[in-house]
């Protein structure tokens, strides 16, 4: 990832910051977590401590148990026994308390970098420009902000946690085996060697297969929907035996998989070396006692003590997955925060009140610069103060990226567009946004009351004043057939408006506003007239008085506009009145043609660069 | 290790089946891996024996050592370890292969036989079950199904294992073994307060993670119209309240489930206390010897384990009856389109008559009722009518998606319920409301009915429809991906792939649901100019939503709940000035050429009220 290319230098320019911020180390996924849990480094080293405490203690069971044995052997009378036995108690009940506590930090620590990783990011989302938005796809960023940001909080616990109790659930052990007798130490070191390279082994052999499985489950999924979802097409097809064959043989190589999963599983090696480590063990000591240089209380010491090695070698697969999956989390979440905002501010720049000028000046552009994907080639036009302007075309033809070119959304590759004569790079990015509106295709309302929405940014703003804008873009009327009027909630709990619905209310929004470009993606549908008839008359009102680019679909407004643009991937193949274009665009006429209209004779199209200097 | 957690966040599910009928349907499909479940239990059987033997073998060798120490018991006692240790290890290994060989071969005719049933499933059971349900009791379900006898299998190994060791512990001395007995109801019952505690917190985490999802997935939505009116703050604020909600939740649901495994610690701790006293105590009084005092210790460490996830089988096991439940639920449901015959029709001429047809999807809510039509052959019939009135209901009944209740359809005078559904149905050609296109090329999609077509056939038909002008904006032409459920195309551009689709069909009968959704004006002629082509001599039937459409129909049929109300053509309806020209002035009249030219007017008399143009 791109995280390294910029070290120590967090986003730098963002549209939102808070004051008292903790400044976390952004230079990479690594070193951003590890940021993030020292800065909680006393509950890291007091579960630590714990941790030691708790196996230290855990460990002394079964030397306990051991110096029992010996006591049962050769009793000295009195209550030792009793003595023994309460101490072991008191160890496992220190242990258990240990083990608690040690758990407690560490989990603490986990759920508080989830609720500081997600603060950051959610920070420099606020911080990030509309172009980062609009390129980013909203379930990507949930995915985020929900799957990796606890995905990092596992990462911890149970993750690095088991991770240290691995190692120190070995050491503990291992050092009371050695206060035994060191040579002791000579089997258990054989087998961790050995194990090492069996899980290595193991994993590398199961994680390919794993992935395999889990591909395959999407891919088994996915085909089942598209079958499910086209079905009406699949039985009027007659093509259910071709789906059927499609099915089984997804989900046959699902199950082979599944199989094969399963014998790598079976033949799980370390299982089989602790139980060889176990047996070698137990005879070294068996020798150790024949040379009498050890006793059955000992043996049963090591033995106990051997059994504690159980756990945290066999924990340790499945911690070292959940530290890579929160690696990765932290790349993906870095990657957001990381980010950097492409366009400048441009603060200072030029200032005033927008007339409503606008000129495109030979303007090309495509995404990336290798030549590919062009969306807008040479394009050349004029919009004078106060005009409306349709822009047509098929989808794919670039209208959208036509108007998100003025407001700045995206910098032109080649050419120029003017605002009242200026260049929009020179003009100061906020005055210039600020005066513009765009009313997007798929209107989005908060999940508040109808009013807020429409006062949204002025929550001052006087009920008159927000009726009034209602009424203005049409949306009074249907406001107040709601039981709660203005008081209505939207979304999820409240009521659902259909698309024409939204529009006005964003419109209503836009009246309140008063930008003087209004751009308005005007593709949705009315299906009923009476709802046409509302949305012509909002948005003849929303034109009076700024310059309005319409992209729309509606012939209505397109015959009525000041200016027609036509365009064809990405080229302007038509430009004029109604009357002109029908006078000199095939396209255009043919649409009209299934209208019945006298259509005039075809004249060649004029120049449309000269027509741009000339209107 | 997660066992104890295991199933807390599932959902829990009515079920209507019961438990027995349920367990021997699933029994059944195991029926073919017999051999297998056999091995499968018998290394079962002997693993428990190894695992039992380990700790008494070690116990054994502690007391023999006391007084034999020779280098052949030595050998003896490490061979035996050895020996169990890679015996339990080879014996662990057969049973895991063969029962994920039964288990993979289980889930994939669970789920071949679910699929099967969903395929033969009319369209009334499409309605009725989103596909997102009908895909996870495919996949899922199946999955959690067969876990059920995987999970059976480990708790019979386990409940073996403590038998035997229980078995075994009360051969060499009673007492201790009613010591180590007397923890088993305090570990089962604070297993199961656990995962009572547990279900709550998880429950109340889940809710508090949708409303993080909620809140972030509205202010990333919204994050345009905030940025416009400056409201970071406010929006900020109101994350900062729900994220730390969220994070009290989630450590609280975080403390619980680090509680439990140091609280079956500290129980453990309680009982290995007293056997080392009351076992030495015994054994210091000779009744006990120091292997079999170890042997206690040893096996309480082997009991304790299993019985937690004793604990947690049941809920589990419950879970997995609900999921079985509802994938037999899906297999078993009868298909209400049954076919009395199989006539094969080589040539449709297109007739089609509807003789008191009477359907409803509920009972209580009749769609069509007594209705009679016919539709001559090579007509183009135009359907309209209110949403609800039955124009969608009646297309359907013609590509026999849906039973009808009373009465006759006849297809050239055959009647449709006597035909072979597969060979009909070649002969129909259906274009939906919002055209499907499965993930592939627009070539893929074309020829999708046809599988035989060739490249240049293809080629051609698209060619037909609308001139073959859209092919050029598509990137690739005829190569273009059209993406998940063509999402990639515009719906324009699916209309015209689905007309391509139809034609290459050539079918004797077309059905279309035409778009409400908008369409630019270009692609809208493209798609005119190929129905034109398309409802060209053979019989059409067309869900009208067009202007165009019902101008150029031979025939107009308005529907109002069910009835044909009036017919005839456009303009002789529009005169009748009955429901038909309601449903102009409803749904036609600003598609209308006079609207267009006459639309400035509308917004411009309003501005003249304001007192501003």
């Amino acid at each position: 990832m791109n995280d390294q290319r910029h070290p120590s230098s967090p986003a730098a320019k963002s549209e939102f910051t808070v004051q008292d911020a903790y400044a976390y180390d952004q230079r990479g996924p690594r070193r951003w977590i590890v940021s993030h849990v020292l800065r909680y480094k006393w509950l890291l080293i007091g579960s630590l401590v714990f941790s030691i405490i708790d196996f230290m203690a855990y460990s002394q069971s079964p030397v306990l148990i051991g110096r029992a044995a010996e006591e049962i052997m050769t009793p000295t009378g009195g209550d030792m026994l009793l003595r023994i036995s309460l101490s072991v108690l008191g160890v496992l009940i220190l242990s258990s308390f240990a083990f608690l506590g040690g758990s407690l930090l560490i989990e603490t620590i986990a759920q508080r970098l989830e609720r500081d990783a997600r603060q950051e990011l959610y920070v420099s989302l606020l911080g990030k420009s509309q172009t980062f938005h609009d390129r980013q796809r909203v379930g990507d960023i949930m995915a985020r902000a929900t799957d990796d940001v606890r995905q990092l909080n596992g990462m911890i616990s149970p993750g690095a946690r088991f991770i240290y109790e691995t190692v120190i659930g070995i050491m503990v052990p291992l050092f009371y085996i050695a206060l035994i007798k060191l040579e002791l130490l000579l089997v258990p070191t054989v087998f961790l060697t050995s194990y090492v390279i069996a899980v290595r082994r193991y994993t590398r052999r199961l994680n390919p297969v794993m992935r395999n499985q889990r591909e395959q489950f999407g891919t088994m999924n996915a085909g089942l929907e598209e079958t499910i979802s086209g079905i009406e097409i699949v039985k009027a097809s007659v093509q259910e035996a071709f789906e059927q064959t499609r099915f089984r043989r997804n989900a046959r190589l699902f199950r082979d998989y599944f199989v094969q999963q399963g014998q790598i599983e079976a033949r799980y090696l370390p299982l089989l070396l602790y139980g060889i480590a176990l047996g070698m063990i137990f005879l070294h000591s068996m020798v150790l006692y024949d040379a009498g240089r050890l006793s059955i209380p000992d043996i049963i010491a090591v033995m106990g003590l051997m059994g504690i090695l159980r756990f945290p070698t066999f924990i340790s697969i499945f911690s070292f997955s959940l530290v890579q999956l929160g690696i990765a989390s932290a790349e993906r979440i870095l990657h957001i925060v990381t980010a950097q905002t492409e366009l400048d501010e441009n603060a200072g720049g030029y200032s005033r009140q927008i007339e409503g000028d606008i000129v495109f000046d030979n303007v090309t552009f495509r995404y990336d610069d290798d030549g590919q994907n062009i969306v807008l080639q040479d394009v050349s036009f004029r919009i004078r103060p106060g005009q409306t302007v349709a822009v047509v075309g098929q989808t794919g033809s670039g209208k959208s990226t036509l108007t998100q070119l003025i407001n700045r959304t995206y910098d032109v590759t080649e050419g120029r567009i003017l605002i009242d004569g200026v260049d929009v790079r020179e003009w100061d990015l906020d005055v210039l946004r600020s005066q513009i509106s765009k009313i997007e295709q798929d209107v989005f309302l908060f999940s508040r009351t109808l009013a807020e929405n429409i006062a949204f940014g002025a929550p001052h703003t006087p009920q008159e004043q927000i009726e009034h804008a209602a009424r203005e873009a049409q949306a009074h009327d249907f406001i107040l057939t709601f039981n709660e009027g203005y008081q209505t909630k939207v979304g999820e709990r409240g009521v659902t408006l259909s698309g024409g619905q939204r529009q006005r209310i964003a419109l209503a929004r836009a009246f309140l506003s008063d930008p003087r470009i209004l751009i308005l993606d005007d593709s949705t549908s009315a299906i009923d007239s009476a709802t046409e008839d509302q949305i012509q008359k909002a948005i003849r009102r929303a034109q009076e008085g700024r310059t309005t680019l319409l992209i729309t679909h509606r012939l209505s407004q397109i015959r009525w506009a000041d200016l027609i643009l036509v365009l064809d991937q990405g080229q302007l193949v038509a430009a004029g009145t109604h009357d002109a274009l029908l006078r000199t665009s095939p396209n255009y006429r043919r649409i009209f043609a299934r209208y019945d209209v006298d259509l005039p004779p075809l004249e060649p199209a004029p120049d449309l660069k000269l027509a741009a200097q000339l209107t | 290790m997660g066992f104890i957690m295991d199933g807390l966040d599932a959902e829990e599910y009515d079920r209507s089946y019961n438990d027995r009928e349920l367990v021997k349907r699933i029994l059944r499909y195991f029926r073919p891996q017999l051999g297998r479940m056999l091995l499968v239990a018998a290394m079962i059987l002997l693993t428990s024996l190894v695992n039992t033997g380990l700790p008494i073998a070690i116990s054994s060798a502690v007391d023999r050592l006391q007084e034999d120490s020779s280098t052949e018991t030595v050998l003896l006692y490490t061979a035996i370890v050895i020996a169990l240790g890679c015996l339990g290890w080879g014996l662990n290994a057969i049973r895991q292969r063969a029962s994920s060989i039964a288990v993979g071969n289980v889930v994939l005719k669970l789920r071949e036989d679910a699929f099967d049933a969903v395929l033969a499933r009319d369209l009334s059971f499409y309605d009725s079950i989103p596909s997102g349900k009908i895909v996870s009791r495919v996949t899922s379900d199946t999955q959690a199904l067969s876990q059920i006898v995987t999970l059976t299998m480990d708790l019979m190994s386990q409940i073996l294992l403590i038998f035997l060791l229980i078995g075994y512990l009360f051969s060499v001395d009673a007492q201790l073994t009613l010591i180590t007995l007397a923890l088993a109801p305090f570990i089962v019952i604070t297993a199961l307060a656990f995962r009572k505690i547990a279900r709550e917190t998880v429950t109340q985490s889940r809710r508090i993670l949708a409303v993080v999802s909620a809140h972030i997935q509205e202010t990333v939505s919204g994050i345009g119209v905030a940025k416009t009116f400056r409201q970071e703050h406010t929006v900020y604020d109101e994350f900062l309240d729900v994220n730390k909600q969220s994070y009290r939740i989630n450590l609280r649901t975080g403390y619980v489930f680090n509680a439990i495994f140091p609280i079956l610690n500290l129980l453990a701790g309680f009982g290995t206390a007293a056997l080392v006293y009351f076992g030495g105590i015994r054994a210091q009084d000779g009744g006990l010897s120091a292997g079999d005092w170890f042997l206690f210790i040893q096996g309480l460490n082997l009991f304790w384990f299993p019985l937690t996830s004793i604990a947690s089988f049941w809920s589990q096991f419950q879970l997995g009856l609900a999921a079985g439940e509802r994938v037999f639920a899906l297999i078993d449901a009868e298909p209400r389109v049954v076919q009395t015959g199989n006539d094969r029709l080589d040539l449709v001429m297109g007739e089609i008559t509807f003789e008191n047809v009477n359907f409803h999807y509920n009972e209580d809510e009749p769609v069509l009722q007594d209705f009679s039509l016919t539709i001559h052959a090579g007509e183009t019939l135009a359907l309209v009518g209110h949403t609800g009135s039955g124009k969608s209901s009646l297309a359907r009944l013609i590509a026999r998606f849906y039973e009808f209740q009373d009465g006759h359809i006849l297809i050239d005078g055959h009647d449709i319920r006597s035909l072979d559904l597969a060979n009909y149905r070649e002969h129909l050609g259906i274009v939906t409301q919002s055209p499907f296109l499965f993930d592939g090329t627009v070539r893929d999609n074309i020829r999708y009915g046809s599988p035989n077509a060739t490249d240049d056939e293809v080629l051609a038909v698209a060619q037909s429809v609308g001139s073959g002008d859209w092919l050029q904006a598509l990137p690739n032409g005829l190569d273009t991906q059209v993406g998940e459920r063509g999402g990639g195309l515009s719906m324009g551009q699916r209309q015209l792939v689905a007309l391509a689709r139809v034609l290459l069909q050539n079918p004797s009968i077309f059905i279309m649901d035409e778009a409400t959704a908008s369409i630019d004006p270009l692609t809208e002629t493209l798609i005119q100019e190929g129905l034109d082509t398309l409802t060209a001599r053979r019989t059409s039937v067309v869900i009208a939503h067009r202007l165009s459409t019902v101008r150029e129909a031979d025939r107009i049929i308005v529907l109002r709940e069910g009835r044909i109300i009036e017919e005839g053509d456009h303009d002789s309806l529009l005169r009748q000035g009955g429901h038909y020209a309601e449903l102009y002035n409803t749904y036609f009249r600003h598609q209308s050429l006079e609207y267009i030219e006459n639309a400035h007017k509308l917004g411009t008399q309003e501005l003249r009220q304001l007192g501003i143009a």
